[in-house]
């Protein structure tokens, strides 16, 4: 009798401790797109990973991807790029984020992001997302407004002409509870 | 007696399993954190400290780190070397940029005196501004062509895109500005001597116009997108 109680303690008891859920990136398309007089310019990476740790109600999210892994098409302007932001120095992007579990019932989050690229961590509040749940799998779209200032990286030129300072960061991943 | 002795042992596994779970909760009870801030954003050199957003990740919570997610170290690690070796790439192909944007000027001078250098004209004023010109840009085109040629490339990295073309066309205006000058100094001394432009020499017009067509084309391919 005893025993059987016990047991039903503990089963019941479970849950408490393990209460931790994690997320895990399974896929991103991550596109900056840059303006110049002449030419409009989209990179694209898909070699972001991140994860998401979830606690108490609320989730610590950090997402990163290789500088270098973000294609224009042109491998020379490419190359320019990463020395631009000096992405042999300081290789990896970060993007940290903190959310409330429940954010996932919403269609549109507000997240608070600190972005570590180029040397500095800048800080971006409130950026909007458009969020949808399919089961256990989470579909996340935004744009990040980053502007080349705010990293310090001096815009690039051709034929003399700079790039505009603003550089929108398309954000779409997916990302799944385990 | 043994239901009281049941009793007491069921209390003190409820009393246990209770102040366990109020540990847990303590130890794992986030660090207060102020108000979110409205929109904007600050700036910080590198090494963030990780918990001064406003609902920044907070430090007494286990949170991911970069060695979670599986990147390898060579994919985290600076590179100075690389780094250094883009910096003489960019600064070398800036320049590369700016002499060949300079070439334009006496290649085009020289195309439109052209006009004037052959043909049945006996004096040699306009040939010899011809000459000038096309000397000015066949050095500066020297000097562009050295610099792309020398631009340190990382090993390993693929060609692709408009400065694929670009490249191609290296290879038409490249030998053209070395035969365009042989065959307009073999031109010159022909229409120096009183004789007209004969044999190999005649070549020199066509081969002119074909070089700096290719030479305009490389130009446009990485200025405007297509």
């Amino acid at each position: 009798m005893l025993r059987k109680q016990l047991l039903s303690l503990l089963l019941l008891a479970l849950p408490c401790y393990a209460a931790d859920s994690q997320w895990v990136l399974t896929n991103s398309t991550l596109t900056y797109h840059v303006s110049h007089p002449l030419h409009q310019t989209d990179g694209v990476s898909h070699a972001a990973r991140g994860k998401g740790v979830c606690h108490d109600g609320q989730c610590d999210f950090l997402i990163a991807t290789p500088v270098k892994s973000f294609e224009s098409g042109d491998t020379n302007r490419d190359l320019h790029m990463i020395q631009v932001v000096r992405g042999a120095e300081f290789p990896m992007v970060v993007v940290r984020t903190h959310l409330p579990e429940s954010a996932a019932g919403s269609t549109t989050i507000r997240a608070d992001l600190q972005i570590e690229f180029a040397g500095q961590t800048v800080q971006y509040k409130q950026v909007a997302f458009q969020l949808e749940m399919h089961g256990n799998e989470a579909k996340l779209s935004g744009t990040i407004p980053a502007t080349l200032s705010d990293f310090k990286i001096a815009p690039p030129s051709l034929l003399t002409l700079p790039v505009k300072n603003d550089v929108p960061i398309r954000v779409e991943m997916t990302w799944k509870s385990q | 007696m043994t239901s009281i002795l049941r009793s007491i042992q069921l209390l003190s596994v409820l009393l246990l399993l209770s102040s366990g779970i109020l540990a847990a909760q303590t130890e794992n009870q986030p660090a207060a954190s102020p108000p979110s801030a409205p929109s904007g954003q600050q700036s910080q050199e590198q090494k963030p400290p990780q918990n001064n957003l406003p609902n920044a990740p907070s430090s007494s919570r286990k949170e991911p780190s970069l060695s979670d997610l599986g990147f390898s170290s060579s994919q985290t690690q600076a590179d100075p070397k690389l780094q250094a070796l883009l910096d003489k790439r960019t600064h070398m192909l800036k320049v590369h940029q700016r002499m060949g944007l300079i070439t334009t000027i006496p290649l085009i001078a020289a195309i439109f005196s052209s006009a004037g250098a052959g043909g049945k004209n006996t004096g040699s004023a306009s040939r010899d501004l011809h000459v000038a010109l096309g000397a000015a840009a066949g050095d500066l085109y020297g000097i562009t062509a050295y610099y792309a040629i020398r631009a340190p490339k990382p090993p390993g990295t693929p060609t692709k895109g408009p400065i694929k073309f670009h490249k191609a066309m290296a290879w038409i205006h490249g030998p053209g500005m070395i035969m365009t000058p042989i065959l307009g100094a073999m031109a010159f001394s022909q229409k120096n001597n009183g004789e007209k432009v004969h044999g190999i020499a005649q070549a020199h017009m066509p081969v002119a116009i074909v070089t700096a067509g290719a030479f305009g084309a490389a130009l446009l391919s990485v200025s405007v997108k297509f």
